[in-house]
Protein backbone atom coordinates (compact mmCIF):
# COMPACT_ATOMS: atom_id res chain seq x y z
CA UNK A 1 0.00 0.00 0.00
CA UNK A 2 1.18 3.40 -1.29
CA UNK A 3 -0.46 6.69 0.32
CA UNK A 4 -0.52 8.69 3.28
CA UNK A 5 -3.36 7.59 5.32
CA UNK A 6 -3.46 9.82 7.84
CA UNK A 7 -7.35 9.81 10.17
CA UNK A 8 -9.87 7.42 12.05
CA UNK A 9 -12.30 5.71 11.61
CA UNK A 10 -15.31 4.52 14.14
CA UNK A 11 -15.41 1.15 15.17
CA UNK A 12 -18.96 0.74 14.75
CA UNK A 13 -18.01 1.46 10.77
CA UNK A 14 -15.61 -1.63 11.17
CA UNK A 15 -18.61 -3.45 12.95
CA UNK A 16 -20.72 -3.13 10.21
CA UNK A 17 -18.54 -3.74 7.16
CA UNK A 18 -17.29 -7.19 9.08
CA UNK A 19 -20.99 -8.38 9.73
CA UNK A 20 -21.72 -7.32 6.09
CA UNK A 21 -18.78 -10.10 4.92
CA UNK A 22 -20.08 -12.38 7.60
CA UNK A 23 -23.46 -12.10 5.94
CA UNK A 24 -22.84 -12.04 2.60
CA UNK A 25 -19.54 -14.66 2.37
CA UNK A 26 -19.88 -15.83 6.09
CA UNK A 27 -17.43 -16.81 8.59
CA UNK A 28 -14.67 -18.31 6.30
CA UNK A 29 -15.14 -15.32 3.82
CA UNK A 30 -14.64 -12.75 6.11
CA UNK A 31 -11.69 -14.46 7.90
CA UNK A 32 -10.25 -14.38 4.19
CA UNK A 33 -10.54 -10.61 3.90
CA UNK A 34 -8.69 -10.42 7.33
CA UNK A 35 -6.23 -12.56 6.77
CA UNK A 36 -5.15 -10.89 3.69
CA UNK A 37 -5.18 -7.61 5.82
CA UNK A 38 -2.88 -9.07 8.43
CA UNK A 39 -5.55 -7.75 10.55
CA UNK A 40 -7.03 -11.04 12.23
CA UNK A 41 -6.91 -9.92 15.79
CA UNK A 42 -9.53 -6.92 15.05
CA UNK A 43 -12.65 -9.55 14.51
CA UNK A 44 -13.81 -8.86 17.77
CA UNK A 45 -13.95 -5.28 17.57
CA UNK A 46 -17.82 -5.39 18.37
CA UNK A 47 -17.31 -6.32 21.76
CA UNK A 48 -15.24 -2.55 21.94
CA UNK A 49 -16.81 1.01 22.46
CA UNK A 50 -18.47 1.81 18.81
CA UNK A 51 -17.43 5.50 19.15
CA UNK A 52 -14.02 4.41 19.64
CA UNK A 53 -11.62 4.64 17.20
CA UNK A 54 -9.05 2.75 14.69
CA UNK A 55 -6.41 4.38 12.84
CA UNK A 56 -7.47 5.03 9.07
CA UNK A 57 -3.82 3.17 7.97
CA UNK A 58 -5.71 -0.76 9.50
CA UNK A 59 -9.19 0.10 7.73
CA UNK A 60 -7.51 1.10 4.88
CA UNK A 61 -5.93 -2.54 4.74
CA UNK A 62 -8.64 -4.22 5.11
CA UNK A 63 -10.54 -2.91 2.27
CA UNK A 64 -7.20 -3.13 0.30
CA UNK A 65 -7.77 -6.91 0.95
CA UNK A 66 -11.53 -6.91 0.19
CA UNK A 67 -10.26 -5.25 -3.22
CA UNK A 68 -7.85 -8.12 -3.69
CA UNK A 69 -9.29 -10.87 -3.20
CA UNK A 70 -12.99 -9.83 -4.31
CA UNK A 71 -11.41 -8.68 -7.62
CA UNK A 72 -13.94 -8.88 -10.63
CA UNK A 73 -16.63 -9.66 -7.71
CA UNK A 74 -19.15 -6.17 -8.42
CA UNK A 75 -22.18 -8.28 -7.69
CA UNK A 76 -21.31 -8.80 -4.00
CA UNK A 77 -19.34 -5.88 -3.49
CA UNK A 78 -22.95 -4.34 -4.14
CA UNK A 79 -24.49 -6.40 -1.53
CA UNK A 80 -21.60 -6.27 0.93
CA UNK A 81 -22.35 -2.40 0.49
CA UNK A 82 -26.04 -3.12 1.15
CA UNK A 83 -25.77 -4.76 3.96
CA UNK A 84 -22.83 -2.40 5.35
CA UNK A 85 -25.71 0.47 5.37
CA UNK A 86 -27.99 -1.79 6.98
CA UNK A 87 -25.77 -2.41 9.98
CA UNK A 88 -24.51 0.96 10.19
CA UNK A 89 -27.59 2.63 9.80
CA UNK A 90 -30.06 -0.50 11.50
CA UNK A 91 -32.89 2.30 12.42
CA UNK A 92 -34.61 4.32 9.33
CA UNK A 93 -33.06 7.87 9.61
CA UNK A 94 -32.65 10.52 6.94
CA UNK A 95 -30.67 9.87 3.77
CA UNK A 96 -29.13 13.60 4.62
CA UNK A 97 -28.10 12.48 7.84
CA UNK A 98 -26.66 9.58 7.12
CA UNK A 99 -24.09 11.24 4.43
CA UNK A 100 -23.68 13.27 7.64
CA UNK A 101 -22.90 10.42 9.44
CA UNK A 102 -20.58 8.60 7.36
CA UNK A 103 -18.23 11.84 6.46
CA UNK A 104 -17.92 12.11 10.62
CA UNK A 105 -17.72 8.23 11.35
CA UNK A 106 -14.29 8.29 8.52
CA UNK A 107 -12.58 10.51 9.37
CA UNK A 108 -9.54 11.14 6.42
CA UNK A 109 -9.23 12.92 2.99
CA UNK A 110 -12.30 12.02 1.31
CA UNK A 111 -15.69 13.36 0.71
CA UNK A 112 -19.37 12.58 0.06
CA UNK A 113 -21.60 15.31 -0.72
CA UNK A 114 -25.56 15.90 -1.71
CA UNK A 115 -25.23 18.21 -5.12
CA UNK A 116 -28.57 17.98 -5.66
CA UNK A 117 -32.10 16.51 -3.94
CA UNK A 118 -35.43 17.09 -4.98
CA UNK A 119 -38.46 14.21 -5.13
CA UNK A 120 -36.91 12.94 -8.14
CA UNK A 121 -33.77 12.67 -7.72
CA UNK A 122 -30.76 12.96 -5.49
CA UNK A 123 -27.20 13.19 -6.71
CA UNK A 124 -24.33 12.47 -4.67
CA UNK A 125 -20.72 13.23 -5.40
CA UNK A 126 -18.41 11.14 -3.85
CA UNK A 127 -14.14 12.89 -3.76
CA UNK A 128 -11.95 10.76 -3.34
CA UNK A 129 -14.03 7.31 -1.78
CA UNK A 130 -11.59 5.34 0.42
CA UNK A 131 -13.37 2.10 -0.97
CA UNK A 132 -12.20 1.78 -4.12
CA UNK A 133 -9.07 4.08 -4.43
CA UNK A 134 -6.96 0.99 -5.44
CA UNK A 135 -6.41 1.52 -9.25
CA UNK A 136 -8.80 -1.21 -11.45
CA UNK A 137 -11.14 -1.41 -8.74
CA UNK A 138 -14.70 0.41 -9.69
CA UNK A 139 -16.73 1.24 -6.68
CA UNK A 140 -19.64 -1.28 -6.16
CA UNK A 141 -19.46 -1.10 -2.52
CA UNK A 142 -19.65 2.36 -1.85
CA UNK A 143 -23.05 2.13 -4.53
CA UNK A 144 -24.82 -0.37 -2.74
CA UNK A 145 -24.21 1.32 0.65
CA UNK A 146 -25.75 4.66 -1.10
CA UNK A 147 -28.86 3.05 -3.01
CA UNK A 148 -29.65 1.06 0.30
CA UNK A 149 -29.21 3.99 2.61
CA UNK A 150 -31.60 6.16 0.35
CA UNK A 151 -34.03 3.24 -0.01
CA UNK A 152 -34.84 2.72 3.54
CA UNK A 153 -35.07 6.07 4.24
CA UNK A 154 -37.96 6.20 1.71
CA UNK A 155 -41.83 4.59 1.97
CA UNK A 156 -42.41 1.65 0.70
CA UNK A 157 -43.64 2.10 -2.97
CA UNK A 158 -40.42 4.17 -3.80
CA UNK A 159 -37.66 2.47 -5.81
CA UNK A 160 -34.29 3.61 -5.69
CA UNK A 161 -33.17 3.55 -9.37
CA UNK A 162 -29.17 4.40 -9.80
CA UNK A 163 -27.00 5.37 -12.54
CA UNK A 164 -23.36 6.04 -12.18
CA UNK A 165 -21.31 7.77 -15.32
CA UNK A 166 -18.60 4.83 -16.83
CA UNK A 167 -15.46 6.06 -15.52
CA UNK A 168 -12.06 4.30 -16.43
CA UNK A 169 -11.11 2.32 -13.19
CA UNK A 170 -7.53 2.04 -14.37
CA UNK A 171 -7.61 6.11 -14.38
CA UNK A 172 -5.44 7.09 -10.82
CA UNK A 173 -8.97 9.76 -10.82
CA UNK A 174 -11.49 6.82 -10.88
CA UNK A 175 -12.30 7.36 -7.07
CA UNK A 176 -13.92 11.06 -7.70
CA UNK A 177 -17.27 10.28 -9.18
CA UNK A 178 -21.01 10.91 -8.97
CA UNK A 179 -24.19 8.90 -8.28
CA UNK A 180 -27.75 9.32 -9.78
CA UNK A 181 -29.86 7.83 -7.35
CA UNK A 182 -33.56 8.32 -9.75
CA UNK A 183 -36.82 7.41 -7.08
CA UNK A 184 -39.28 5.99 -8.84
CA UNK A 185 -43.15 5.56 -7.03
CA UNK A 186 -44.84 1.95 -8.13
CA UNK A 187 -48.70 3.36 -7.82
CA UNK A 188 -50.57 0.30 -6.89
CA UNK B 1 6.72 -16.76 -27.53
CA UNK B 2 8.37 -13.58 -29.47
CA UNK B 3 7.47 -11.16 -26.73
CA UNK B 4 10.32 -10.55 -24.09
CA UNK B 5 8.06 -8.09 -22.19
CA UNK B 6 6.91 -9.65 -18.50
CA UNK B 7 2.95 -9.77 -18.47
CA UNK B 8 1.04 -9.88 -15.38
CA UNK B 9 -2.59 -11.52 -14.93
CA UNK B 10 -4.72 -12.09 -11.59
CA UNK B 11 -7.14 -14.84 -12.29
CA UNK B 12 -9.85 -15.99 -10.22
CA UNK B 13 -10.41 -19.96 -10.17
CA UNK B 14 -13.17 -21.36 -7.86
CA UNK B 15 -13.06 -25.08 -6.48
CA UNK B 16 -16.35 -26.87 -7.31
CA UNK B 17 -17.78 -30.13 -5.93
CA UNK B 18 -20.16 -32.00 -3.47
CA UNK B 19 -19.27 -30.82 0.78
CA UNK B 20 -16.01 -33.46 1.80
CA UNK B 21 -14.47 -33.91 -1.69
CA UNK B 22 -11.30 -32.68 -0.72
CA UNK B 23 -11.46 -28.82 -2.07
CA UNK B 24 -9.80 -27.22 0.79
CA UNK B 25 -7.62 -30.19 1.14
CA UNK B 26 -6.31 -29.47 -1.91
CA UNK B 27 -5.85 -25.81 -1.56
CA UNK B 28 -3.70 -26.19 1.55
CA UNK B 29 -1.32 -28.74 -0.41
CA UNK B 30 -1.21 -26.37 -3.36
CA UNK B 31 -0.38 -23.50 -1.44
CA UNK B 32 0.88 -25.17 2.10
CA UNK B 33 1.79 -28.00 1.28
CA UNK B 34 -0.58 -29.36 4.21
CA UNK B 35 -3.40 -32.06 4.95
CA UNK B 36 -5.56 -31.99 7.89
CA UNK B 37 -6.93 -35.52 8.29
CA UNK B 38 -10.03 -33.91 10.33
CA UNK B 39 -12.56 -32.71 8.51
CA UNK B 40 -13.81 -29.12 9.01
CA UNK B 41 -16.51 -27.46 6.65
CA UNK B 42 -16.05 -24.24 5.02
CA UNK B 43 -18.74 -21.80 6.47
CA UNK B 44 -19.62 -19.55 2.87
CA UNK B 45 -16.43 -19.52 0.95
CA UNK B 46 -12.73 -19.53 1.74
CA UNK B 47 -10.30 -17.05 -0.10
CA UNK B 48 -6.52 -17.30 -1.04
CA UNK B 49 -4.13 -16.04 -2.93
CA UNK B 50 -0.95 -17.36 -4.73
CA UNK B 51 1.46 -16.04 -6.89
CA UNK B 52 2.83 -18.00 -9.41
CA UNK B 53 5.81 -17.69 -12.38
CA UNK B 54 5.21 -19.28 -15.52
CA UNK B 55 8.71 -18.97 -17.12
CA UNK B 56 7.17 -20.75 -20.32
CA UNK B 57 5.38 -17.59 -21.00
CA UNK B 58 7.25 -15.12 -18.97
CA UNK B 59 4.28 -14.21 -16.82
CA UNK B 60 3.42 -13.41 -13.41
CA UNK B 61 0.36 -14.72 -12.49
CA UNK B 62 -1.77 -13.76 -8.66
CA UNK B 63 -3.96 -16.47 -8.20
CA UNK B 64 -7.03 -16.07 -6.63
CA UNK B 65 -8.65 -19.37 -5.36
CA UNK B 66 -12.08 -19.31 -4.20
CA UNK B 67 -13.07 -22.40 -2.24
CA UNK B 68 -16.67 -22.63 -2.11
CA UNK B 69 -18.95 -24.47 0.06
CA UNK B 70 -21.12 -27.55 -0.76
CA UNK B 71 -23.27 -27.14 1.67
CA UNK B 72 -26.78 -27.09 0.18
CA UNK B 73 -27.55 -24.05 2.44
CA UNK B 74 -25.21 -21.56 0.27
CA UNK B 75 -27.17 -22.22 -2.73
CA UNK B 76 -28.69 -18.72 -3.17
CA UNK B 77 -24.94 -17.18 -2.21
CA UNK B 78 -23.29 -19.30 -4.07
CA UNK B 79 -24.14 -18.25 -7.78
CA UNK B 80 -22.86 -14.56 -6.92
CA UNK B 81 -19.45 -15.91 -5.86
CA UNK B 82 -19.15 -17.50 -9.87
CA UNK B 83 -18.85 -14.02 -11.12
CA UNK B 84 -15.50 -13.12 -12.60
CA UNK B 85 -14.23 -16.94 -12.48
CA UNK B 86 -11.87 -17.42 -15.40
CA UNK B 87 -12.14 -21.68 -14.48
CA UNK B 88 -12.93 -24.29 -11.74
CA UNK B 89 -12.11 -27.45 -10.75
CA UNK B 90 -14.48 -29.58 -10.43
CA UNK B 91 -13.78 -32.22 -7.87
CA UNK B 92 -15.46 -35.16 -6.54
CA UNK B 93 -14.19 -38.11 -4.13
CA UNK B 94 -13.63 -41.54 -5.51
CA UNK B 95 -14.82 -42.86 -3.02
CA UNK B 96 -18.59 -41.84 -3.21
CA UNK B 97 -20.82 -42.14 -6.13
CA UNK B 98 -23.09 -39.40 -5.58
CA UNK B 99 -20.55 -36.78 -5.41
CA UNK B 100 -19.59 -37.75 -9.12
CA UNK B 101 -22.77 -37.73 -10.23
CA UNK B 102 -23.65 -33.96 -9.24
CA UNK B 103 -20.60 -32.78 -11.13
CA UNK B 104 -23.43 -32.61 -13.95
CA UNK B 105 -26.55 -32.66 -12.02
CA UNK B 106 -25.42 -29.53 -9.78
CA UNK B 107 -22.02 -27.84 -10.05
CA UNK B 108 -21.32 -27.79 -13.96
CA UNK B 109 -24.75 -25.96 -14.69
CA UNK B 110 -24.45 -23.07 -12.02
CA UNK B 111 -21.09 -22.73 -13.36
CA UNK B 112 -21.83 -22.51 -16.95
CA UNK B 113 -24.86 -20.10 -15.69
CA UNK B 114 -23.04 -17.80 -13.57
CA UNK B 115 -19.44 -18.01 -14.17
CA UNK B 116 -17.54 -16.23 -18.07
CA UNK B 117 -18.92 -17.51 -20.58
CA UNK B 118 -15.64 -18.93 -21.80
CA UNK B 119 -14.58 -20.23 -18.50
CA UNK B 120 -12.08 -23.24 -18.16
CA UNK B 121 -12.54 -26.31 -16.46
CA UNK B 122 -11.16 -29.53 -14.97
CA UNK B 123 -12.34 -32.77 -13.84
CA UNK B 124 -10.63 -33.84 -10.90
CA UNK B 125 -11.31 -37.21 -9.30
CA UNK B 126 -9.77 -36.65 -5.82
CA UNK B 127 -8.68 -39.17 -2.52
CA UNK B 128 -6.86 -41.76 -5.37
CA UNK B 129 -5.06 -42.76 -2.23
CA UNK B 130 -8.21 -45.06 -0.87
CA UNK B 131 -7.76 -47.15 -3.04
CA UNK B 132 -9.63 -49.97 -1.13
CA UNK B 133 -12.83 -47.86 -1.58
CA UNK B 134 -13.09 -46.43 -4.78
CA UNK B 135 -16.37 -46.55 -6.22
CA UNK B 136 -15.91 -44.16 -9.39
CA UNK B 137 -13.45 -46.05 -11.98
CA UNK B 138 -10.68 -43.90 -14.02
CA UNK B 139 -12.65 -44.94 -17.10
CA UNK B 140 -15.75 -43.36 -15.67
CA UNK B 141 -13.89 -40.14 -15.20
CA UNK B 142 -12.73 -40.36 -18.69
CA UNK B 143 -15.50 -40.54 -20.03
CA UNK B 144 -17.16 -37.89 -17.77
CA UNK B 145 -15.01 -35.24 -18.99
CA UNK B 146 -15.48 -35.79 -22.12
CA UNK B 147 -19.08 -35.38 -22.29
CA UNK B 148 -18.94 -32.09 -20.30
CA UNK B 149 -16.16 -30.77 -22.56
CA UNK B 150 -13.81 -30.23 -19.62
CA UNK B 151 -10.38 -29.45 -20.87
CA UNK B 152 -8.73 -32.58 -19.08
CA UNK B 153 -9.24 -34.98 -16.37
CA UNK B 154 -6.59 -35.33 -13.82
CA UNK B 155 -6.83 -37.55 -10.49
CA UNK B 156 -5.28 -36.51 -7.43
CA UNK B 157 -4.62 -37.85 -4.11
CA UNK B 158 -4.66 -34.00 -1.59
CA UNK B 159 -3.17 -36.13 0.55
CA UNK B 160 -0.30 -37.16 -0.52
CA UNK B 161 -0.05 -34.28 -3.37
CA UNK B 162 -0.20 -36.37 -5.98
CA UNK B 163 -1.17 -34.61 -8.77
CA UNK B 164 -2.31 -31.73 -7.25
CA UNK B 165 0.63 -29.08 -8.36
CA UNK B 166 -0.61 -30.38 -12.11
CA UNK B 167 -4.29 -29.59 -11.45
CA UNK B 168 -3.97 -26.15 -11.36
CA UNK B 169 -1.06 -25.66 -13.21
CA UNK B 170 -2.63 -26.99 -15.94
CA UNK B 171 -6.13 -25.39 -15.17
CA UNK B 172 -3.90 -21.68 -15.35
CA UNK B 173 -2.42 -23.00 -18.61
CA UNK B 174 -5.71 -23.69 -20.26
CA UNK B 175 -6.84 -20.56 -19.29
CA UNK B 176 -4.58 -18.46 -20.85
CA UNK B 177 -4.02 -20.66 -23.77
CA UNK B 178 -7.26 -19.75 -24.35
CA UNK B 179 -7.58 -16.19 -23.84
CA UNK B 180 -5.17 -16.11 -26.57
CA UNK B 181 -1.59 -16.36 -24.98
CA UNK B 182 0.78 -18.49 -27.85
CA UNK B 183 2.65 -21.40 -26.26
CA UNK B 184 2.83 -24.98 -26.64
CA UNK B 185 0.48 -26.84 -24.03
CA UNK B 186 2.15 -30.12 -23.22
Amino acid sequence: MIGDYKGTVKNKVVVALLQAYHDILDYDGMKSILREAEMMYIKDIRDENPNDSIDFFSFKKIISAQNCLLYDSSILLFEIGKKFSFYLFPFGIRFEEIIDEINASISTDWKVKIIENNENEIVVRVNKCIFCSEIGVPCDLFEGFLVHSLQKSLPSEHMVIYEIKKIDVNSPEHNNFVVKLRIKRNFK
Amino acid sequence: MGDDKKRQWALKLALLGDPAVGKTSLIDKYITDSFNENYQPTLGVNIVTKDIKLEEINSDIRLLLWDIAGQAKYELTRKMFFQGCSGALFVYDKTRYSTFENITSKWLEDFIKFGKPDGVYILVGNKLDLKDSIKVSSEEGKLLSQKINATEFIETSAKYGENVEMAFKKLVLHILKKSGVKFELD
